[in-house]
C-alpha cells in the first residue's frame, strides 16, 4: 500500500484544555505589567503632569505657548519632514531586502539576519560618528561619487538634512526589514505560482498579490521606523549639529539649558502625541486590511 | 474502474507531448528523460511514491520549472521557453494555494481581472464557475470561513473560470479526509468529463488514480513505468515495481527448471509453477498472482496449486483477506468472497490455486 494519507491542516489547531483556570495565567502579566507601571507609566504621567500643572493649578499656557510660536513649526516641520524621508528611504531599500531575506536558504539567509541584527549591538552614537567619518568632504562618499564621475567636486553631505537622513536611514534599516521578513517567510509561494497559472503577469502579481499581502508587515515597519524617526537626538545632533532643530533637540534644550521644564515636558508630550497617533493608526490601518480579508 | 470510453481508442496526434524532459536537483537527477503523450479531453494520472518526480513534471509542464533538457508541446505549440501566464494551464494545488486577501468571488475572478476580461463579462463567469462547483452561494465568504472541501471546490472554480487548454491537479484531494475524498474523486471526474477538459492529476494514492483516471502513467525514480488504462495497469503490470505499488499480490521468488510447451516451469519455495512467458532455465524469477484471482477451492486441470499455511484472516465487509506465511521476501495474499472463507483459521494448512493465464513473471535482479 501507498503511505498513508496526510494529516489535515485542521487537526493542528485544537487548543489546550479550557480547564486551565484564568487566574493563574493572569498572574503572568504582573512582573511586565509592575516593571511598565514603575518605569515607564510613573514617569510618563509625572511629565504630563508637568506640562499642564502650573505653581499647583492646571494651566495650558504651554500649549498655548508653543502652538502661537512660528518656530515650533519649523522644529515641527523639521521633524516630520526628516523622520519621513527616513521612513521612505527605509522602506525603499527594506522591502526588496526583506524578500531577499526570505528566500535566501540555510547558511545564506543566518549570514543575511546576523549582518542585519549585529549592527543594532553596536551604539547609535557609534555608527552615527561612522556617519560623520563617511560624510566628509574627504570621506568614502564623496570620493566615489567623484570617482564615479556622478560630480565633479566633492559635495557638502554632512550637516545636510540629506546626510542626516542617509544616516537615520541606515540605523533604523533593522526594524524595517525584520517585520516585512516575518510577513514575506509566512506567504505561500505557491500563491504567486497560482496567480501566475491564472495568466498574471509579474507586474500584475505584485500589485495584486505580493503587496496586498505584505501589506501588514509594510505598516509595522513604517509604524516602528517613523516613530523613532520622530524622536531621534543622537544622531541629528552628531550629524546636523544644532542649527537642525528636531522636536527631541528642543526637549533637550528645555531641560538642560535653560532649564524651562514646563516647555520641555510640552515639546515632550506634543512628541510623544504624535508617536502614539502614528502606532495607534498603523494598528487601526492593520486591523482593517486584515478584516477586509 | 471501466476500461475506457471512445476517445481512448481513438488513434490522434497528441494535444500534450512532453518529450524527453530531464531535471536534477543540485546534482540529484528528479527526472530522467521522460516522455508523455496525453491526448485531447483525456483524464491521466501521474502515479507514484514521495519523490518520484511526479510534482516536478507537473510543474515543468505548468511553467513553474525550467526543465534542463526536453520539449513540452501543447496543441501542437512548442511553449518550452513560455512562461506560466502565458500558457494557459491551469494548476490546483495541494495547498489550493486561495489568496487569504480576496474574497471567494473576487479569487474566481482573479485570472479574469488578471487577462483583461472585459468587466461586463466577469460577473456571469465567475458565477459560471461557481455553479460548476455548486458553491454560488458562497460568493461573499472570506476564504478563512470556507471548510477544506470547499477551499478545494473553490480552486477548482478558479482554475477552470479562465478555460485552460490543460488543467493540472497536485494531489489536490490528500488534504481532505477519507469520507470526503472519496465523493470528491467522483464529482471531480464527472465535472472534468462534462466540461472535456484534458487534465492531469498527480497522486501518490493508488485508489484515486484507478477510480478518476482514463490513463495511469505509474512513476518511480524519475520514469515512467508504465503508462495504460487502470485496468491494464492493474490485470498486467508492465514492471515489479508497478506490481508491488498498484494492488496487493501474491508475490513468489523463483527459478527457472525448464520449459513446458509455452510455459515456464519455475521452482518457488512453496512449490513448482507454471506460468506463460520467456526465460532461459535457471534465471531468477518473481512470480505474482493479484488476490482475487486466487482460490480456495480445489484445482482445475493446469492449474497452478501450492499449499500455504494461513497467517491471517482480514474482513473486509463483502469480501475476506487471507494472508499466508511465506519465505522471506515471498509475500502470498488471496482475496475470497465473505462466505467462502469460512472455517479457515490462522494455522490451518490450505491449497490454494490459480490459473496458469492468470501467472505474472518478470526477471528478478
Amino acid at each position: 500500500m501507498p503511505e498513508a494519507s496526510l494529516a489535515t491542516p485542521a487537526a493542528h489547531t485544537a487548543l489546550a484544555s479550557p480547564r486551565v483556570r484564568v487566574d493563574s495565567m493572569a498572574l503572568l502579566v504582573v512582573p511586565g505589567a509592575l516593571y511598565l507601571a514603575i518605569a515607564f507609566a510613573a514617569p510618563l504621567a509625572l511629565l504630563l503632569i508637568a506640562s499642564v500643572v502650573r505653581d499647583g493649578h492646571l494651566a495650558l499656557d504651554g500649549y498655548a505657548r508653543f502652538l502661537a510660536d512660528p518656530f515650533s513649526w519649523t522644529v515641527l516641520a523639521n521633524t516630520l519632514r526628516a523622520a519621513g524621508l527616513t521612513t521612505l528611504i527605509c522602506v525603499l531599500v527594506g522591502y526588496p531586502t526583506a524578500f531577499a531575506l526570505a528566500r535566501a536558504r540555510g547558511a545564506v539567509q543566518s549570514a543575511l539576519l546576523a549582518a542585519l541584527i549585529l549592527p543594532l549591538s553596536v551604539g547609535v552614537v557609534v555608527k552615527a560618528f561612522a556617519w560623520t567619518i563617511l560624510l566628509r568632504t574627504d570621506g568614502v562618499v564623496n570620493r566615489l561619487l567623484v570617482g564615479l564621475g556622478i560630480v565633479e567636486t566633492p559635495v557638502r553631505l554632512l550637516f545636510t538634512e540629506t546626510g542626516l537622513v542617509l544616516g537615520a536611514a541606515n540605523v533604523f534599516l533593522p526594524f524595517m526589514v525584520l517585520p516585512i521578513f516575518a510577513v514575506v517567510k509566512l506567504i505561500d509561494p505557491r500563491l504567486e505560482e497560482s496567480a501566475a497559472t491564472l495568466g498574471a503577469s509579474p507586474r500584475y502579481r505584485f500589485v495584486h498579490v505580493t503587496l496586498p499581502l505584505t501589506m501588514p508587515g509594510v505598516i509595522a515597519g513604517v509604524a516602528f521606523v517613523f516613530s523613532m524617526s520622530i524622536s531621534m537626538y543622537v544622531i541629528p545632533t552628531l550629524l546636523m549639529g544644532d542649527r537642525f532643530k528636531t522636536l527631541s533637540i528642543l526637549i533637550a534644550r528645555s531641560f538642560l539649558f535653560m532649564r524651562d521644564r514646563a516647555m520641555g515636558s510640552t515639546v515632550a508630550v506634543v512628541l510623544l502625541l504624535i508617536a502614539v497617533a502614528v502606532v495607534a493608526a498603523s494598528a487601526i490601518v492593520t486591523r482593517r486590511w486584515q478584516a477586509a480579508r | 474502474m471501466g476500461q475506457g470510453d471512445g476517445r481512448l481508442t481513438a488513434r490522434g496526434a497528441a494535444y500534450l507531448d512532453v518529450t524527453d524532459v530531464a531535471k536534477r536537483f543540485h546534482d540529484t537527477p528528479v527526472l530522467e528523460g521522460l516522455d508523455l503523450e496525453v491526448r485531447a479531453g483525456e483524464f491521466v494520472s501521474l502515479l507514484g511514491p514521495s519523490g518520484c518526480g511526479k510534482t516536478t513534471l507537473l510543474r515543468i509542464i505548468a511553467g513553474l520549472l525550467a526543465a534542463d533538457r526536453g520539449r513540452v508541446r501543447l496543441e501542437g505549440v512548442d511553449i518550452t521557453r513560455v512562461p506560466a501566464h502565458r500558457r494557459r494551464v491551469g494548476v490546483v494545488f495541494q495547498s489550493y494555494a486561495l489568496f487569504p486577501h480576496l474574497s471567494v468571488a473576487d479569487n474566481v475572478a482573479f485570472g479574469l481581472r488578471a487577462q483583461g476580461t472585459p468587466a461586463r463579462e466577469i460577473a456571469p463567469a465567475v458565477a459560471r464557475a461557481l455553479a460548476l462547483v455548486r458553491l454560488g452561494h458562497l460568493a461573499d465568504r472570506a476564504i478563512f470561513a470556507l471548510s477544506g472541501g470547499q477551499q478545494q471546490r473553490i480552486a477548482v472554480a478558479r482554475a477552470l473560470a479562465v478555460r485552460p487548454k490543460l488543467l493540472l491537479l497536485d494531489e489536490p484531494l490528500s488534504a481532505l479526509d477519507r469520507k470526503l475524498r472519496e465523493t470528491m474523486r467522483m464529482d471531480l471526474r464527472h465535472l472534468l468529463r462534462d466540461l472535456d477538459i484534458t487534465a492531469i492529476f498527480v497522486t501518490h494514492d493508488q485508489d484515486e488514480a484507478l477510480t478518476m483516471s482514463d490513463r495511469i502513467a505509474v512513476m518511480n525514480a524519475g520514469r515512467i513505468e508504465q503508462f495504460d488504462t487502470p485496468a491494464l495497469v492493474y490485470a498486467q503490470p508492465a514492471t515489479p515495481f508497478v506490481l508491488d505499488f498498484v494492488g496487493m499480490s501474491t508475490r513468489l521468488r523463483g527459478r527457472v527448471a525448464g520449459a513446458d510447451g509455452d510455459l515456464l516451469v519455475i521452482d518457488t519455495a512453496a512449490g513448482r509453477v507454471r506460468a506463460p512467458g520467456h526465460a532461459a532455465a535457471g534465471a531468477n524469477v518473481l512470480v505474482a498472482v493479484r488476490p482475487e484471482n486466487v482460490r480456495l477451492t480445489l484445482a482445475r486441470e493446469g492449474d497452478n496449486a501450492v499449499t500455504l499455511k494461513v497467517r491471517d484472516h482480514v474482513f473486509l465487509g463483502s469480501k475476506l483477506l487471507l494472508h499466508f506465511h511465506a519465505s522471506e521476501g515471498d509475500h502470498a495474499v488471496a482475496e475470497l468472497p465473505a462466505e467462502a472463507g469460512q472455517g479457515v483459521a490462522p494455522g490451518d494448512a490450505v491449497t490454494v490455486s490459480w490459473a496458469v493465464d492468470a501467472t505474472l513473471v518478470y526477471a528478478d535482479a
